[in-house]
């Protein structure tokens, strides 16, 4: 084919440009590390990637949000420790409280101890978490939980949970309410409660009694009134006679389905209340248990009611232990269900990363090779246009 | 005798000629355009010499230029396909590095904003957190706005490159009816061709095709006729007409080409095909509207969906949300050529049903009908145009109003100027609604274990969503609203009251209270906040399938495989063309080799003829000296 001398010298520049803008490519891949630089190169591609990146970008986010849970949950597991630890010393000085050679002298640095523990349980209520809010004033975190009105304690927080996202289909709640940890909790033996009336003259003391058949108990209000100190009856809050007997001390009581025991010797006319359990806060448990070791004694008939009092006190302090530990226990299952979901959460970054990786990501030897390859082509069309453009028949006239 | 002598100097004169025209191709060898040129010799006629026809020597009959119609005509085609396509793809890789790039590209600027968004809801009370969620929105609306803007710039660059192609069209009309005239003249006085006249022509045909197709028509007198589009005429003979540039029918900034022939200005509407004002026109099409329509979209979606979120939580304050972002309301134009005053309002009625279509709006006179503006296909509306009974279709609501005449067009862009108009309206860290308004309260005296789920707002407009409510059981299966009535429960059953709704299960005690009231001093609430969290992944758009990030997702990869297409298209143009060029050129195009070949020959040649001159000399002389004597 003929050739002309400025198409062919046209042709030689335009393949050089071609190479060179070839070459600037594959340099801009290597400085880059990207096999696409536009999403022009694979669309394909950009748009999965824009994806994945997005999926990474919220597993990234759901791991701040654990360690913000995880944050707060240690927070609320370190208060209700100490709430467990203070609550067992209190049942350990009821308990001391409660023997018989403990004299009013040697029973008056318990109550002084036992009323820091009051202090001591309504601070950590009222403990904040690190960035100052009320760990347990529910979503009212800006308040203090629990204020000590005279002799009552009063919630001003509310029930509510916050819940945190950590995982792609799950949320977390990051704490507990104030209601359910420290008020909430039934006095007695959890279903109902025996209290000796403050007018009886005997040293009856009662235990604490269990329901033994639930579908006879209707948690209904019921009193065991001594007709002398050998027959009993129990009539319902509508004075109706419900079931009577024949006493000895240490004898159960049992009607409608629940039981309990008496023990000491209780005379005629004395009473003791059998109510369903109600709610009582911690505070107002621990409170009223050191108010009853406070009072003086005089006569076995004023120990009994002492025993009566403390044997509630620490039945109170017990069902707050087994409250503490019931929301411990769901703590401890958040904190490993956040460690379970970081743990897939991770897993799942990492294949989205390899993903990612197998779309964006350059071969760097299949790059670096072919730009080596790229540099030779175009430093031969360099040599081999100057070489032919300088062939003339005029060099030779 | 005197033949020699002649001989001679015809053979002299004919390759003086001939290396006349080697210096003509040899200084126009780098000329664009430019056809090599060679002198055509002829022997002259020989004279009856009774013997037989004696030959007279040489003459040179034309100058003829080297040139190949079919492959001008390819050459014409090639240039107008990769003018275009270069034209195209030019833009497009503007549009797509936009979009690549991670400084302007929306989806790390949202992915921030949904970040901060999950910060705040881990921290609701935290103003920091709040101020830190605010100013990440301002930096969503900003790169919306960005983005947009840049699009706009380049919609700008559109409309003037249109203006500039078209001034070009015509300047380049009137050279070649002028050259036209000068052929005419210079082929009818001589006969001869006047090639560097033909050449220029031609150069100013491809310098045409750059900015358009044309086709042409050689005439009888050596003119030529070019057409355009579907066949309007730009020159005919020595006559050039012209294009022109004029504003659309509803958006007067939108330059648009028309032919301005004898009966007045007409649109030209898919005629364009080629060359630049092709490309202009199909990257307008192809790729910038439909990019900024989907950007206005997504800013539309995430503002509408975000904002009533918002606005069904309370804020630190106590206070309902208040609209977080605003935007523009849908782009409302009117036909150039109405002639009545009929109004429409339009409204995003629901978002989940926009479609990215525009419509348009026409009165005929009695009834109004709605059209999908790019495929004129009839849209069914519901309602009757009212104020309270608004026409409804594809998402939108219209109220029409005025006195519109028959024929009138309006024409709708539901997300029109969303994503320019995108601005965060609240600026208080305390106004961010993060929490639930409502809140239902089990009493702290409750005996029994039913307990409630959680608040769910299904009416935030009900006038007593803010209303304290009590819900008393009087019995394990009955309860009464705020003293009254005795609706029966059972475990698990969901309350609706008063624009909310929630479960209450377990079993209750007679007498176990719920108190449904605001929700307020509920700084730890995030339940709202979690809700706008969630906008991030949620389908919103297409029915409710595609999710913001999805969406501007689908406008990268849409962008992207267009531009990945127009460069395998130029690349493929760019071959094409340099075939076509490359076969001309080895017709037309002068070697530099050859013509210094040429030179030699015509030298030598030229030599030997003023040889023949000496030699008819000596024979004179030698003849002089014989009759001397």
């Amino acid at each position: 084919m003929r050739i002309s001398t400025s198409g062919a010298f046209q042709q030689g520049l335009s393949m050089m440009l071609k190479l060179q803008s070839a070459l600037d490519h594959t340099q801009k891949q290597v400085t880059t590390g990207r096999r696409h630089l536009t999403p022009s190169d694979d669309p394909f591609a950009a748009a999965r990637s824009l994806n994945l990146r997005e999926s990474m970008s919220r597993l990234d986010q759901f791991d701040r949000n654990s360690t913000m849970a995880t944050n707060r949950l240690g927070y609320e597991e370190s208060a209700l420790q100490s709430v467990n630890n203070v609550l067992q010393r209190v049942r350990e000085l009821a308990l001391q409280a409660n023997n018989a050679t403990q004299s009013d002298e040697s029973r008056g640095p318990i109550v002084v101890e036992m009323r820091q523990h009051v202090d001591a349980l309504l601070q950590l209520a009222n403990e904040k978490d690190g960035n100052g809010r009320y760990i347990f004033a529910g979503n009212q975190d800006a308040t203090a939980p629990v204020t000590q009105n005279g002799t009552t304690f009063d919630y001003h927080g509310d029930q509510g949970q916050r819940l945190i996202r950590i995982g792609e289909n799950r949320q977390i709640a990051d704490g507990d309410a104030g209601s359910a940890v420290f008020f909430r909790i039934r006095n007695g033996n959890g279903s109902f409660d025996v209290a000796a009336a403050t007018g009886n003259s005997g040293t009856g003391i009662t235990t604490a009694g269990s329901v033994v058949d639930a579908a006879q108990y209707d948690g209904g209000d019921y009193t065991v009134r001594f007709l002398d100190p050998g027959n009993y009856e129990v009539v319902d809050s509508a004075g109706a006679v419900v079931s009577s007997g024949t006493f000895e001390t240490g004898d159960t009581i049992s009607f409608r389905g629940i039981e309990f025991s008496i023990g000491g010797d209780p005379e005629t006319n004395d009473e003791f209340a059998v109510n369903s359990s109600r709610y009582q806060d911690i505070f107002t448990t621990v409170q009223n248990l050191a108010d009853s070791i406070d009072d003086p004694i005089h006569d076995d008939v004023e120990r009994a009611a002492m025993n009566n009092r403390i044997n509630s006190g620490i039945l109170g302090i017990d069902q707050a232990l087994g409250t503490v530990l019931d929301v411990r226990t769901q703590v401890g299952s958040r904190l490993s269900a956040i460690e379970s979901q970081a743990d897939s959460n991770s897993a799942f970054v990492l294949g989205l990363e390899e993903t990612l990786d197998g779309i964006e990501a350059l071969d760097y030897a299949d790059a670096l090779s072919k730009l080596s390859i790229q540099m030779t082509m175009l430093e031969a069309a360099q040599q081999s246009f100057v070489k032919t453009r300088n062939l003339s028949l005029f060099n030779y006239l | 005798m005197p033949n020699i002598l002649s001989t001679g100097l015809s053979g002299m004169l004919a390759f003086q000629r001939a290396i006349e025209m080697t210096g003509h191709n040899i200084a126009n060898a780098n000329t664009p355009g430019y056809s090599r040129q060679v002198a055509e010799f002829v022997a002259r006629d020989g004279q009856n010499m009774g013997n037989g026809y004696v030959g007279g020597g040489t003459e040179v009959t034309t100058i003829k230029r080297i040139y190949d119609r079919m492959m001008g005509e390819q050459l014409l085609t090639s240039t107008t396909g990769q003018s275009r396509f270069s034209v195209l793809d030019s833009l497009a890789s503007r549009v797509d590095n936009l979009l690549a790039d991670p400084d302007t590209a929306l989806n790390s600027g949202l992915q921030g904003f949904f970040n901060s968004m999950q910060d705040l809801a881990n921290d609701p009370a935290s103003i920091p957190a709040r101020r830190v969620m605010l100013g990440e929105a301002e930096g969503v609306a900003q790169r919306f706005i960005a983005l947009d803007g840049r699009l706009g710039e380049m919609d700008d660059g559109v409309n003037s490159r249109i203006k500039e192609s078209v001034a070009n069209v015509n300047q380049l009309a009137t050279a070649i009816a002028d050259v036209n005239e000068q052929i005419t003249f210079a082929q009818g006085g001589t006969g001869q061709p006047p090639n560097d006249l033909l050449d220029r022509r031609d150069l100013l045909l491809r310098r045409l095709s750059e900015q358009v197709s044309v086709t042409t028509a050689t005439q009888d007198d050596g003119s030529i006729n070019v057409f355009i589009g579907s066949g309007q005429p730009l020159v005919a003979g020595a006559e050039a007409y012209k294009l022109g540039v004029r504003g659309g029918e509803f958006d007067p900034t939108r330059a648009e080409v028309v032919y301005e022939g004898t009966s007045g200005p007409a649109a030209l509407n898919s005629g364009l095909t080629g060359g630049a004002l092709g490309g202009l026109q199909d990257f307008r099409a192809q790729i910038l509207d439909p990019a900024r329509g989907s950007l206005d979209e997504t800013a539309l979606a995430l503002a509408a969906r975000f904002n009533e979120q918002h606005a069904s939580g309370m804020d630190l304050t106590g206070e309902m949300g208040a609209q977080f972002f605003g935007i523009s309301d849908p782009t409302v134009l009117h036909s150039s050529s109405n002639t009545g005053a009929g109004t429409a309002v339009v409204a995003i009625d629901d978002v989940a049903a926009l479609t990215g279509t525009e419509y348009v709006l026409e009165y005929d006179g009695a009834d109004y009908a709605l059209h999908n503006a790019a495929t004129g296909a009839s849209i069914a509306m519901t309602g009757s145009g009212s104020g309270a009974d608004p026409f409804i279709a594809g998402g939108i609501r219209v109220t029409v109003g005025g006195a519109p005449a028959a024929g009138d067009r309006i024409s709708i862009h539901p997300a029109g100027g969303a994503a320019g108009s995108v601005r965060t309206l609240v600026n208080e860290p305390r106004a961010v609604a993060m929490a639930s308004p409502v809140r239902v309260q089990s009493s702290v005296a409750n005996f029994g274990d039913a307990h409630t789920g959680s608040v769910e707002v299904t009416d935030r407009d009900d006038p007593d969503l803010l209303s304290t409510v009590v819900i008393e059981f009087t019995s394990a299966d009955t309860y009464s609203i705020d003293g009254a009535g005795a609706l029966s429960y059972t475990s698990g059953d969901t309350i609706d009251i008063n624009g909310v709704s929630f479960d209450i299960s377990g079993t209750p005690a007679a007498g176990d209270q719920f108190v449904v009231e605001p929700n307020l001093g509920a700084s730890g609430d995030n339940s709202n906040g979690l809700l706008l969290a969630d906008i991030q992944t949620v389908g919103i758009l297409d029915g409710g399938t595609v999710s913001i990030n999805e969406n501007y997702g689908q406008l990268v990869a849409a962008v992207g495989g267009s531009t990945h297409q127009i460069k395998s298209n130029l690349e493929a143009q760019n071959v094409i063309l340099a075939n076509a060029e490359d076969a001309q050129l080895s017709v037309s195009g002068v070697n530099l080799d050859e013509e210094a070949a040429n030179l030699i020959r015509y030298q030598q040649a030229y030599q030997a003829a003023a040889q023949m001159i000496t030699v008819a000399n000596s024979l004179f002389d030698s003849l002089l000296a014989a009759t001397r004597r």
